[in-house]
């Protein structure tokens, strides 16, 4: 169970702060907080994902999961999740949309570029923070991530 | 008429064409006897070339021949030395040839004036048949209301019917002899060239008009030209018919720019829904996420001061949280109408029992502690969309449930009422505390509740999701209930006639 204790760094890819703070917050309350890095839109998530940038100087290893909102600023969560899924040294990345959409197209869309998960957030804050503990608990701790992520 | 009867008659017997010549010869024959008794000499020449002449004439070439033998036969025997034989002196024979020469003749003569008298009343006759003929037809022509008339190969009118005057204005005495392109001001729909060309290759021509009547107003004729040839095959004149479709093709025209107008609206309509699609989008995306942040913050805000501040601050939280719920599910609930009106629906043979079935499993979470009999009659299979039509028996069941919640015995039976043969009607009948009827027409509207939201929680789209998936089905939905007396709800789907459907 040694493993369990170790934390997978978490992408955040959210633009707005109030959805970041309730995230945090959800996170903060099962100690799952302290490795989370918050990019505010697609752009941003991809300079971290690719390095460069204000993350030009991040460590090399890859996060051990990405949440990923679709309405974003600049890049749009569906493109972040088709530049990702189709480049090789990023594919593997597991990938949660986690979005205020339930619409059925962009659950297929999701779907077909690949996504690991899909998760509308609940209106209601015990559902949110459920939900999100819950994913945070599987992807950065139960779920064994893919070679190149590193655990701390 | 009743010469050409004679004629006919003689024509066809033998024995009366031979009689003539035999009877016109005997008679010649006396009258010479008889006038040479009387003194008149050389008459016999002349009477029996006349007998010889009245055989051919009457009754063919046959009995001439024989009134020409026995003429001879007879000339001989009389009046040629030695009479009263036949025998012929060598003295008598220049006669006689001159004779037989005179006989053959005025046969040969009178037979072909014969033949051509013959064609010359045939041809009479026949002139005299189409006079007839054609007057009756021009009769019958005057009878129809159609506009008809004719007109030989120089457009010159000859012809001009009752329906023609009716509907060009001009009289049938201004129009025959007028070219009748320049008196109709024609406008064809094709050149003229191509027109004639038509007729004259199949001998007829169909086609739309314009013409100018005598008053002077425009009117749009369907007219048909038929060719009409001669014995000869060289065309003759045209008939053409026509009548007026003026106020069709107006009415035509008007279909048309209706038509043009709906288009432009669809397409109008279109936009709308697209719009329409945009909004409930961004109502499903952005309007969620402020009141996700309402409520979390709220809550958060709770923990932090709920042990610190007095009770009814402690209240007015718990409502903004209540509210915040509320209108979450408001949004959920009018997203799941919308989406109803434009999604595609996927029509399949659904087991109405196994509907009811799922739906009871959906809604088993709020019977919890309650005491319900529950009372499943025999269902028909459906066809519609499967997910809609679950969606319809989760509305009215859960409905049910809720307004039966003040009972300590709860009743719900859910069965197929009888439709007729083209249609299905299943019932939702519950003991609750059904409603006035005067409000029954309100029950299916948008937002519409007819209890108040601390008796009976609900977003007031139950029913108006219901009502759009059933009418979408192309069928019925109606309610009977009296206030504390329970409620039935109905919906109603035509039966499919399909091959796909298997009852």
């Amino acid at each position: 169970m040694e493993t369990m204790n170790k934390l997978g760094r978490i992408l955040l890819v959210e633009d707005d702060p109030k959805d970041v703070e309730l995230t945090l917050t959800a996170l903060e309350e099962y100690n799952l907080a302290n490795e989370v890095v918050v990019a505010r839109d697609g752009e941003e998530a991809l300079e971290y994902l690719y390095a460069r940038g204000k993350f030009k100087t991040r460590s090399s290893d890859n996060p051990a999961v990405m949440l990923l909102d679709l309405k974003l600023p600049k890049v749009d969560g569906l493109e972040v999740l088709k530049q990702i899924k189709s480049d090789g040294k990023l594919s593997m990345i597991p990938v949660v949309v986690l979005t205020s959409s339930k619409e059925e197209k962009d659950m297929v869309a999701s779907y077909r570029l690949g996504v690991n998960a899909y998760v509308v957030k609940p209106v209601d804050f015990h559902e949110f923070v459920n939900a999100i503990r819950e994913l945070g608990a599987f992807w950065a701790v139960i779920n064994e991530p893919p070679p190149g992520s590193v655990r701390k | 008429m009743a010469q050409p009867k004679l004629q006919l008659q003689f024509a066809h017997s033998a024995v009366l064409r031979y009689g003539l010549a035999i009877a016109s010869f005997a008679l010649a024959l006396g009258l010479t006897l008889l006038a040479q008794r009387y003194g008149f000499r050389n008459v016999e020449v002349p009477l029996l070339l006349f007998a010889v002449a009245v055989t051919a004439w009457h009754a063919g070439p046959g009995p001439a021949a024989l009134a020409v033998v026995l003429s001879i036969a007879f000339f001989d025997y009389f009046f040629t030395e030695p009479r009263y034989t036949f025998y012929v002196t060598y003295s008598d024979i220049p006669y006689l040839i001159v004779f037989i020469s005179f006989a053959l003749l005025v046969a040969w003569f009178s037979a072909v004036r014969r033949r051509v008298e013959g064609d010359l009343r045939q041809a009479r006759d026949h002139l005299q048949i189409e006079v007839v003929e054609r007057t009756q037809q021009a009769n019958l022509l005057n009878l129809t209301h159609d506009a008809t008339f004719v007109r030989d190969m120089d457009f010159l009118i000859t012809f001009w019917n009752l329906g023609a005057q009716e509907l060009y204005g001009w009289a049938p005495e201004d129009a025959v002899g007028k070219h009748s392109h320049q008196l109709l001001q024609t406008v064809f729909p094709a050149p003229l060239e191509d027109v004639h060309a038509e007729l004259l290759r199949t001998g007829r021509w169909e086609g739309e008009l314009k013409r100018t009547t005598a008053q002077g107003t425009t009117v749009v004729v369907a007219a048909r030209y038929a060719l009409r040839r001669d014995e000869q095959a060289r065309p003759v004149a045209i008939l053409e018919t026509s009548n007026d479709i003026t106020e069709r093709k107006r009415r035509e025209q008007e279909i048309e720019n209706l038509n043009l107008e709906l288009a432009k609206r669809s397409t109008a309509l279109e936009a709308i829904n697209k719009e329409l699609e945009a909004f409930a989008y961004s109502v499903s995306h952005d309007l969620r996420a402020p009141l996700r942040h309402i409520a979390g913050f709220t809550e958060l805000l709770q923990k932090k001061v709920s042990a610190v501040v007095d009770e009814k601050s402690n209240r007015y939280i718990a409502m903004i949280l209540d509210s915040a719920k509320r209108m979450g599910n408001l949004i959920d609930d009018l997203l799941a109408f919308s989406r109803i009106g434009r999604a595609e629906t996927q029509k399949t043979q659904v087991s109405l029992a196994q509907l009811v079935k799922e739906a009871l499993t959906e809604v088993r979470q709020d019977t919890e502690g309650r005491n319900i009999s529950w009372k499943i009659g025999t269902l028909p299979d459906f066809y519609g969309d499967r997910s809609m039509l679950r969606l319809v028996l989760v509305n009215l069941i859960s409905n049910a449930i809720k307004f039966t919640r003040a009972r300590a015995q709860a009743e719900i039976e859910i069965g197929c009422a009888d439709g007729n043969k083209d249609s299905l009607v299943v019932f939702v009948r519950d003991n609750g505390v059904g409603f006035d009827m005067k409000y029954v027409n309100k029950l299916f509207g948008v937002f519409q509740r007819l209890h108040d939201s601390d008796a009976f929680e609900g977003t007031g789209i139950g029913l108006a999701t219901v009502q759009r998936i059933i009418h979408r089905h192309g069928g019925k939905v109606w309610a009977e209930g009296a206030v504390d007396n329970g409620a039935t709800f109905y919906f109603s789907a035509p039966k499919p006639q399909g091959r796909l459907w298997k009852p």
